[in-house]
């Protein structure tokens, strides 16, 4: 089975006259442990998609089953659960707590687990030092550079285990370097078995998944699987 | 979410930002502050009143002649109030009539100015009879009281308090002297002993027979007390019951409702205190909780701004699994807290300024002002500050639930 299925899958924004389709009828579905790149020009509706595969928003019209079950059937505080348990989340903007610590940032999504408080700090901890910031995991977030800030998003993404990882332009802010680092952790998580879904406009950070989906105005333009897999950073698909 | 990292969170929340939070809790510090002031200030009038109430005697009863007051304009009246005369003096001494009345004695009450020399000092002359001085409690420094000659007499005689006696002769003797009041002169026979604080300033007074007092300070044939003391606590009940009747008898009156006197005991005394300052209190409380209401629309002001800045974190969270109610707690927890810690601190600090105004009072005007901070005090201002911070941390702690996941991380 399927761990992402959606049939003609909308979303509209807006109402009352004012309505902006940024989805328009997909088709299509996610195998577990599938490492895919969402690719497309600005405006063609990729954030949209990831956030109402993420849980984060709901469509409008058409079917979205995510494990077997229907996401209309989830209430909001379920779907909450759905994204604790299952889901993890890196942003661009890394979206980090200020003024907190790395380990405190970690440890959010246990915080709203069923986790025992007594071994959320071993735990965060471990994926902290997954990231390899270990010896930061005590630094304010602030004083941190940007790729390892988004280091701590991705500590904080994999700590609770997720069966998926959700990335929107996880690079987009870095420099190639940074860059590179954080596609490698994300590989990484791919290579234990996590499902990736990545959104990015940038060949490079696509060229580690295994199929690329292009969107273009709200619907798919291409659907493909890459066949040649690159790993590394000298070795980009043009 | 457990309840530890909510108040963990609410107290990092505060932290980050301590300028804020002191501004914000201002108005529910001062608020607090004055509440906890009012009351504790109130309870301290109202002791020491009472203790001033209690010098009256358990077994004392006191009658007023007219109607009892019950508004102002009743009191302006009871000034004049005449009914109580001679006969019914005579009356309430015959053991037929009232069998537990120990002692009775009319008292006149009015001020004059007494001059000795060059010396001036007003006074609070007082019209009565030799059982005064047990009624009262009353002790001599030097000579003696008035007695029944002086009465029968209309003797030109006084005994004089402790601060007159300072105020007029200083240092020299006084018994055997004159003193001028109303244009007529009063041998001094006598000097009290200094009293300090009670429901009349015996200090301050000078002790005329209430015949003397009747005829050439006040003009008038009526009494306006007459000080009755039982002969136990237990027989008030009974004596006033006997008050009554031989008043009523003594008047013509058949309808209890026509009486044209009122009679006060210590207790009586003692409820109409305690009503008076306790209205008192509510008031000022009333007043002072306004203040709070303000204090608490400040809070809802920057609770709103704070959810508004912390879009993106609300965003976060939601995302990573927080429901609703988990941000809804976080943010009324934070408002609670704050409003919980400027009710600490009002406490403290209105805890503390009644201290200082006691010892200002106690030290300083040498009222007898016994510091007093009732406990009830201390949890209403808890209970109190930490509801504001419910009530008003609600409308932002929903408006912080409400935000969507994905217009909370978009907000920029």
């Amino acid at each position: 089975m399927a761990l992402i299925e959606v049939k003609n899958l909308e979303k509209i924004y807006g109402g009352d006259g004012a309505e902006t389709p940024a989805l328009r009828g997909l088709d299509f579905s996610v195998e577990k442990a599938e490492f895919v790149a969402v690719m497309g020009p600005s405006g063609c509706g990729k954030s949209t998609l990831l956030h109402v595969l993420g849980f984060l928003d709901r469509h409008t019209r058409g079917t979205y089953l995510f494990d077997g079950k229907s996401m209309d059937q989830y209430s909001d505080d379920e779907l909450a659960k759905v994204r604790n348990k299952k889901m993890g989340f890196v942003f661009q903007m890394f979206n980090l707590l200020p003024r907190t610590s790395v380990l405190e940032n970690v440890k959010l999504p246990l915080v709203y687990s069923d986790v025992k408080e007594s071994l959320w700090n071993d735990i965060a901890m471990k994926a902290v030092a997954e990231v390899g910031l270990e010896h930061r995991a005590d630094h304010e977030t602030t004083k941190l550079s940007g790729g390892e800030k988004q280091r701590v998003a991705i500590a904080r993404a994999l700590v609770n285990n997720p069966q998926i990882v959700f990335a929107d332009e996880p690079t987009g802010n870095l420099d190639s370097k940074s860059g590179g680092q954080i596609m490698e952790l994300i590989d990484g998580l791919h290579e234990k078995g996590c499902t990736i879904i990545l959104v990015t406009h940038e060949t490079y950070t696509a060229e580690y998944a295994e199929r690329i989906i292009r969107l273009k105005d709200g619907l798919i333009e291409s659907d493909m699987r890459v066949t040649a897999r690159h790993h590394g950073g000298d070795k980009f698909i043009k | 979410m457990t309840t530890k990292y909510i108040i963990k969170t609410a107290f990092a929340g505060l932290r980050n930002n301590k300028s804020r939070a002191a501004l914000t809790i201002l108005g529910i510090v001062i608020g607090v502050t004055s509440i906890m002031l009012i009351m504790s200030l109130g309870k301290g009038a109202q002791d020491l009143i009472l203790n001033q109430v209690q010098s009256i005697g358990a077994k004392t009863i006191v009658v007023h002649p007219g109607r009892q007051p019950k508004s102002l304009m009743d009191s302006a009246q009871m000034m004049n109030a005449d009914s109580l005369r001679q006969r019914d003096l005579d009356e309430l001494r015959k053991t037929t009539n009232a069998p537990h009345i120990a002692k009775v004695e009319p008292l006149n009450v009015g001020g004059a100015t007494a001059i000795y020399e060059n010396e001036t000092y007003s006074v609070t002359i007082l019209g009565g009879g030799e059982y005064l001085q047990d009624i009262y409690d009353i002790r001599l420094q030097e000579g003696r009281f008035v007695n029944l000659d002086d009465i029968q007499s209309h003797a030109d005689v006084a005994v004089i308090g402790s601060k007159v006696k300072e105020e007029l002769f200083g240092a020299n003797d006084a018994v055997g002297q004159k003193i001028r009041m109303k244009d007529r002169n009063y041998r001094v026979i006598g000097i009290l002993q200094k009293k300090g604080q009670s429901f009349i300033s015996f200090d301050e007074a000078a002790i005329m027979p209430y015949t003397t007092a009747q005829t050439y300070i006040f003009g008038i044939k009526y009494f306006h007390h007459l000080i009755v003391e039982a002969d136990s606590e237990e027989n008030i009940d009974a004596t006033i019951k006997d008050i009554e009747i031989t008043l009523r008898n003594s008047h013509d009156i058949t309808d209890p409702t026509k009486d044209d006197f009122w009679i006060v005991t210590q207790q009586t005394a003692i409820d109409q205190v305690k009503t008076i300052t306790n209205v008192l209190t509510s008031f000022l409380i009333a007043v002072a909780a306004i203040s709070l209401i303000v204090g608490g629309v400040g809070i809802m002001n920057i609770m709103l701004v704070s959810v508004t800045e912390r879009t993106r974190e609300i965003g976060l969270r939601k995302a990573v699994g927080a429901t609703n109610s988990d941000i809804m707690s976080q943010f009324l927890m934070e408002a609670v807290f704050l409003t919980g810690l400027g009710g600490i601190i009002g406490i403290i600090l209105g805890a503390s300024l009644s201290l200082l105004a006691a010892l200002i009072l106690s030290k300083v005007v040498g009222l007898d002002w016994i510091f007093t901070f009732p406990i009830s005090a201390m949890l209403l201002g808890i209970g109190v500050s930490a509801g504001v911070g419910f009530v008003f941390g609600l409308y932002p702690a929903r408006q912080a639930a409400k935000k969507s996941p994905i217009e909370a991380l978009r907000y920029e």
